[in-house]
C-alpha cells in the first residue's frame, strides 16, 4: 500500500500518542492505585433492602483505626442517611444501592462518583483531607423531580466527630403515687471507648454521671424520681451526654379507670 | 451521470426521494431546535416557560429528534444519493427504497407521538425517559414500537444499498468499490453490528416488560445492551459527516482528496473498533470489572486513530485545493481556500470544533479523570460539539451544496448562508465553553434546575451566573441559526427555474484505489474480525451480568414515568417520616 511520507510520520505519532494516553492511564489506576468503580459490591434486590443487615438502617460505622463504612440508599427523590457525616483524614467506604430506579451518587466537585443501580452495590472508597459541607445530588435523571434529589455530606475535624448517641426511655404519663424512671443509653460507634458525663434533669432533681462507653458499646445512667415529689401537671425533663441532648415533658395526673387497669400493662 | 446535469436532471425519482429523506431531517432539526433553546433558558433560569417537571419531556424530544431522527434521516438521504451518484446507478427497486422511507417515517412518528403526548394530561402516554430510556424508569410501549419500527427501515436502507453494489459488482466485476460507496456499506456494517444491542435490549426485555408480559427486568443488562449500541451509534451520526468531509470538502476546498486508501482504512477501523468500546460509558456501573472496562478503554484509545488520520488527510486536501487556487508559503495557503463559500466553511469549522472536541472526549475515555466529569455538564459539552457541531454543521453545509443538485434550483442567500454557519460556529463556542467549565465544577447534566439549597459551585474564574448567561447567549444563537438554515432550505426548494453554480461532479482522489490492496474491499473479512472483537469485549461482562442480576432482574417493578402523583406522595411520606424520625 503507498503511503505518503508525511502520512507515515503521522501515522507513527499518532500511534505514539494513543499508546502514551493508555499508558498513564495504566499508570493512574496501577501506580497510584485509583481503583474503579467494579463488581466487587454484592447484588442485593430492592425489595431486600428493609430486612437487609446493612441497608435495612442506613448508617455510618467505623469499621477500624481511621475506616469507616457507609451504608447509604438512594430512592426517588432522596438520601439516606441525610446528612451523612464523616471524619476527615479516614478512609471511607460508600456502600450504595437504590430502592427503585437508576440515580448516582455524586459529591459535587469531587471525584467520589458513581452510578447506583437497583440490583447493584456500588463500593467507593475515598478519602477526605478537606473538612466541610459538600453537596451530594443524584445526576442520573430519575423521574419528575429529579433536580430535587439532594443530600448533605459533612466532613467534620477527626475531634468534631464521633458515632455516639443518646436514646432516653421516659414515660409520658405517671400516677401520682407512682414513680418516674428516667433512661438515658449512650451507644458508642466508634471502636475506641469514649469518656461522657450523661446529665439528666427532671424538676429539682439532677443526676450527672461521668460513664466510659466501650467501642460499639452502650451505657445507662437511671434517674427515678416520685411523682409525688413533683405534684400533679407537666414536667420538662432534659438529658444530655456530650453536645447530645434530650428533652421531653411527663405528666403526673390522677389516671382514670381505664388508664391503670387497661391495655397499657396488658 | 452526464457532465453539467445535476443530480436532479439524472434521477429525478431518486431525488425525489432523497428530499423526502431531507425534509423528514430538517423538519427533526427545527423542532429539536426549538426544545433545546427552552432547555437553555430553563436550567440556566433565565426564562421558564414551563413547570420543571415537564423539562424532561422537552429533553426527550430534544434527544431522540436530533440524534435519532434529524442525524439519521439525513444519512440516509445522503448516502442514497452516495450510493447512487458513485455506482451511477438507480436502486434496483425504487419501492423497496420508498418502503424503507416510510417504515423510518411511522416509526419516527409513532415514537414523537408518544414523547409528545407527555405535554397534555388529555392522552394517557407518556415517554419522557430521555434518549437512553434507562429501565426501569418506563416508557409507554409506542415508544419502543416507534424506535424498532425506526431501526427496521434503517436496516431495510443498508439492504437496499447492498442489493445496489452487488447489481453493480454483477456488471463490472473486479472493480474496486467506489469510495463513497465503500463509505456507505461499512458504515452501514457497522450499525448492523451494534443496533443488534438495542434491538435485543427493547425486543427481548424493555418491550415485553412495559406490556407487561414479563414481570421485571435487569437494569444493568438493558443499560450494557444500551451502550453495545450507545457508541457506535455516535459514529452513525459522524459517518455521513466523514463522507462528507472526504468526498465534497476536497472537491470544494479546490482540489482532490489526497488518499482513497487511507479512507478506507479509516472506514474499516471504524468498522473494528466503534462496538467492542460501550462500556467506556459505564466506567461508574457496580456490577462490571475493572478489567473489562480497562479493555473497553484501551479499545476506545485506539479509535482515536482513525479520526487522527482523518485529521490529516482533510487538512492535506485542503492545502492541496488551495494550492491549486494559487495558494502558497507554509501557513499563506489558508487564505486562498474559497472562505465565502458556506459549504465550504461551515465544514471547515464544524472539522475544527471536531478536533477540540475530540480531545474533550479522550478525558471522557480516561478511565480514572473521568470520575471528575461523567454526568456533568461536560459530556453534553462533548456531546454538543461532536454530533450538535461536527455532524450537524455539516450536514448543514453539505445541505448547501447537495440540496441544489438535489433539485435543480439555485441556493437562495448564499451570504445569509455564510452568516448561518458562523452564527452556529459562534454559538457552539459560547455554548459549550460554558458547558465544558460548568461540568468541571461539577454542574450536572440532563436536569430542569442544577441549583442546589445545600451548596454552591466553586467556580475558580468567573461565576455560576457568567456561565449561565454564555449558555443561554449560546443556545440562542443556535436556534437563531438553525431556523435560518431552514429558512434558506424552504427558500431554495422554491426557487425553480434557476440552476446551481456547481455541477455536482466529484473529481478522483490524488492517490486512487489502485494505490491500496484488494483485501480493503473484502468486506467478509472485516466483519469476521469486528465480529471477533465483538465477542471478546462483550461475552464476558454480558455473562457476568446476567450470572449476578439473573436474565429477567431481581425482581425490581416497572417505574412508569407517569408518576407526577405518585411521586407527590412518595416524596410527601419521606417528609412525614423525616419529620418523625428528627
Amino acid at each position: 500500500m503507498r503511503i505518503h511520507q508525511y502520512e507515515r510520520v503521522w501515522l507513527l505519532a499518532s500511534m505514539v500518542l494513543i499508546v502514551g494516553f493508555i499508558a498513564t492511564i495504566t499508570y493512574g489506576a496501577v501506580g497510584l492505585g485509583i481503583t474503579m468503580v467494579d463488581d466487587r459490591g454484592a447484588t442485593i434486590a430492592p425489595d431486600e433492602i428493609n430486612e437487609d443487615e446493612r441497608f435495612g438502617d442506613p448508617r455510618v460505622e467505623q469499621v477500624g483505626d481511621d475506616e469507616y463504612e457507609v451504608y447509604a440508599v438512594a430512592m426517588t427523590f432522596a438520601f439516606q442517611p441525610d446528612p451523612i457525616e464523616i471524619p476527615a483524614d479516614s478512609e471511607v467506604t460508600f456502600y450504595v444501592t437504590s430502592r427503585d430506579v437508576i440515580h448516582s451518587f455524586y459529591v459535587v466537585g469531587t471525584n467520589t462518583n458513581t452510578m447506583v443501580i437497583p440490583g447493584e452495590i456500588s463500593v467507593v472508597t475515598v478519602e477526605f483531607d478537606e473538612p466541610g459541607e459538600y453537596g451530594l445530588i443524584c445526576t442520573e435523571y430519575c423521574g419528575a423531580a429529579h433536580h430535587e434529589m439532594e443530600g448533605q455530606l459533612a466532613v467534620l475535624e477527626d475531634e468534631e466527630f464521633d458515632l455516639t448517641e443518646l436514646e432516653v426511655e421516659a414515660p409520658d404519663e405517671v400516677e401520682p403515687d407512682g414513680e418516674i424512671e428516667i433512661t438515658a443509653t449512650v451507644t458508642n460507634g466508634q471502636l475506641e471507648a469514649i469518656e461522657e458525663t450523661v446529665t439528666v434533669e427532671l424538676g429539682d432533681e439532677t443526676l450527672e454521671e461521668s460513664v466510659t462507653v466501650e467501642g460499639d458499646e452502650s451505657e445507662s445512667v437511671t434517674l427515678t424520681v416520685d411523682a409525688a415529689d413533683l405534684g400533679e401537671g407537666d414536667h420538662d425533663w432534659t438529658a444530655s451526654a456530650g453536645d447530645l441532648t434530650e428533652s421531653g415533658t411527663v405528666s403526673v395526673v390522677e389516671g382514670s379507670e381505664d388508664d391503670t387497669e387497661g391495655g397499657d400493662d396488658a | 451521470m452526464p457532465n453539467g446535469a445535476t443530480f436532479a436532471d439524472a434521477y429525478p425519482t431518486q431525488a425525489r426521494h432523497i428530499r423526502a429523506a431531507f425534509w423528514a431531517s430538517f423538519l427533526s432539526l427545527g423542532v429539536g431546535a426549538f426544545f433545546g433553546l427552552i432547555q437553555a433558558l430553563h436550567r440556566t433560569d433565565i426564562l421558564r416557560v414551563i413547570e420543571s417537571q415537564t423539562y424532561y419531556t422537552v429533553l426527550t424530544a430534544h434527544g431522540v429528534f436530533l440524534v435519532i431522527s434529524f442525524t439519521i434521516f439525513f444519512l440516509v438521504g445522503v448516502f442514497q444519493w452516495a450510493v447512487t451518484d458513485s455506482l451511477e446507478r438507480p436502486p434496483v427497486d425504487m419501492r423497496f427504497t420508498w418502503g424503507w422511507y416510510g417504515l423510518m417515517s411511522l416509526g419516527a412518528s409513532l415514537t414523537a407521538f408518544a414523547i409528545l403526548a407527555g405535554f397534555t394530561d388529555s392522552i394517557d402516554v407518556r415517554a419522557n425517559v430521555l434518549f437512553t430510556f434507562y429501565a426501569p424508569l418506563q416508557a409507554h410501549p409506542l415508544f419502543y414500537v416507534g424506535l424498532v419500527v425506526f431501526v427496521v427501515g434503517t436496516w431495510l436502507a443498508g439492504a437496499d444499498w447492498f442489493r445496489s453494489w452487488l447489481a453493480w459488482k454483477g456488471d463490472n466485476p473486479g472493480e474496486r468499490i467506489p469510495l463513497p460507496t465503500f463509505m456507505v456499506l461499512t458504515t452501514m456494517i457497522m450499525w448492523y453490528i451494534s443496533s443488534i444491542g438495542v434491538a435485543v435490549a427493547i425486543l427481548a426485555f424493555i418491550l415485553p416488560w412495559s406490556l407487561e408480559l414479563t414481570g421485571s427486568l435487569n437494569p444493568t443488562l438493558t443499560r450494557t445492551l444500551f451502550w453495545y449500541f450507545g457508541h457506535p451509534v455516535v459514529y452513525f451520526w459522524l459517518l455521513p459527516a466523514y463522507l462528507l468531509w472526504y468526498i465534497l470538502l476536497p472537491k470544494l476546498a479546490g482540489g482532490r482528496l489526497f488518499s482513497d486508501p487511507l479512507a478506507r482504512v479509516v472506514f474499516i477501523l471504524f468498522v473494528l473498533l466503534s462496538t467492542p468500546v460501550g462500556i467506556h460509558h459505564q466506567y461508574l456501573d457496580p456490577g462490571i470489572s475493572e478489567g473489562f472496562k480497562f479493555i473497553a478503554m484501551t479499545n476506545t484509545m485506539f479509535l482515536l486513530l482513525p479520526s487522527l488520520l482523518t485529521a490529516f488527510t482533510i487538512i492535506a486536501s485542503m492545502e492541496h485545493g488551495a494550492r491549486q487556487r494559487g495558494g502558497e508559503g507554509y501557513f499563506n495557503w489558508l487564505t486562498a481556500l474559497p472562505w465565502r463559500d458556506p459549504a465550504f466553511t461551515g465544514m471547515a469549522l464544524a472539522g475544527m470544533v471536531f478536533a477540540f472536541g475530540g480531545f474533550t472526549g479522550i478525558v471522557n475515555a480516561g478511565m480514572n479523570i473521568n470520575y471528575l466529569v461523567h454526568n456533568t455538564l461536560w459530556v453534553p459539552g462533548h456531546i454538543h460539539t461532536q454530533v450538535g457541531t461536527a455532524a450537524a454543521l455539516t450536514f448543514m453545509a453539505g445541505a448547501y451544496w447537495l440540496v441544489p443538485q438535489l433539485t435543480g434550483n439555485r441556493l437562495v442567500g448564499r451570504g445569509l448562508a455564510l452568516v448561518q454557519v458562523v452564527l452556529w460556529f459562534v454559538g457552539i463556542v459560547f455554548m459549550t465553553n460554558s458547558m465544558y467549565r460548568g461540568g468541571l465544577v461539577g454542574i450536572p447534566r440532563r436536569t430542569a434546575e442544577p441549583q442546589y439549597e445545600g451548596f454552591e459551585y466553586e467556580v475558580a474564574a468567573g461565576s455560576v451566573g457568567e456561565l449561565n448567561a454564555q449558555l443561554a447567549i449560546g443556545g440562542t444563537i443556535l436556534f437563531v441559526s438553525a431556523m435560518l438554515f431552514l429558512a434558506l432550505m424552504v427558500l431554495t426548494a422554491f426557487n425553480g427555474g434557476t440552476e446551481p453554480i456547481d455541477d455536482g461532479s466529484i473529481p478522483p482522489a490524488l492517490s486512487g484505489p489502485e494505490d491500496s490492496p484488494a483485501v480493503l474491499d473484502n468486506l467478509k473479512l472485516w466483519v469476521a474480525i469486528a465480529a471477533v472483537l465483538v465477542v471478546i469485549a462483550y461475552s464476558f461482562p454480558l455473562a457476568s451480568i446476567v450470572s449476578r442480576g439473573g436474565l429477567f432482574g431481581p425482581d425490581i417493578g416497572p417505574i412508569p414515568v407517569a408518576i407526577d402523583a405518585a411521586s407527590t406522595v412518595a416524596r410527601t411520606a419521606l417528609e412525614a417520616v423525616s419529620a418523625v424520625v428528627r
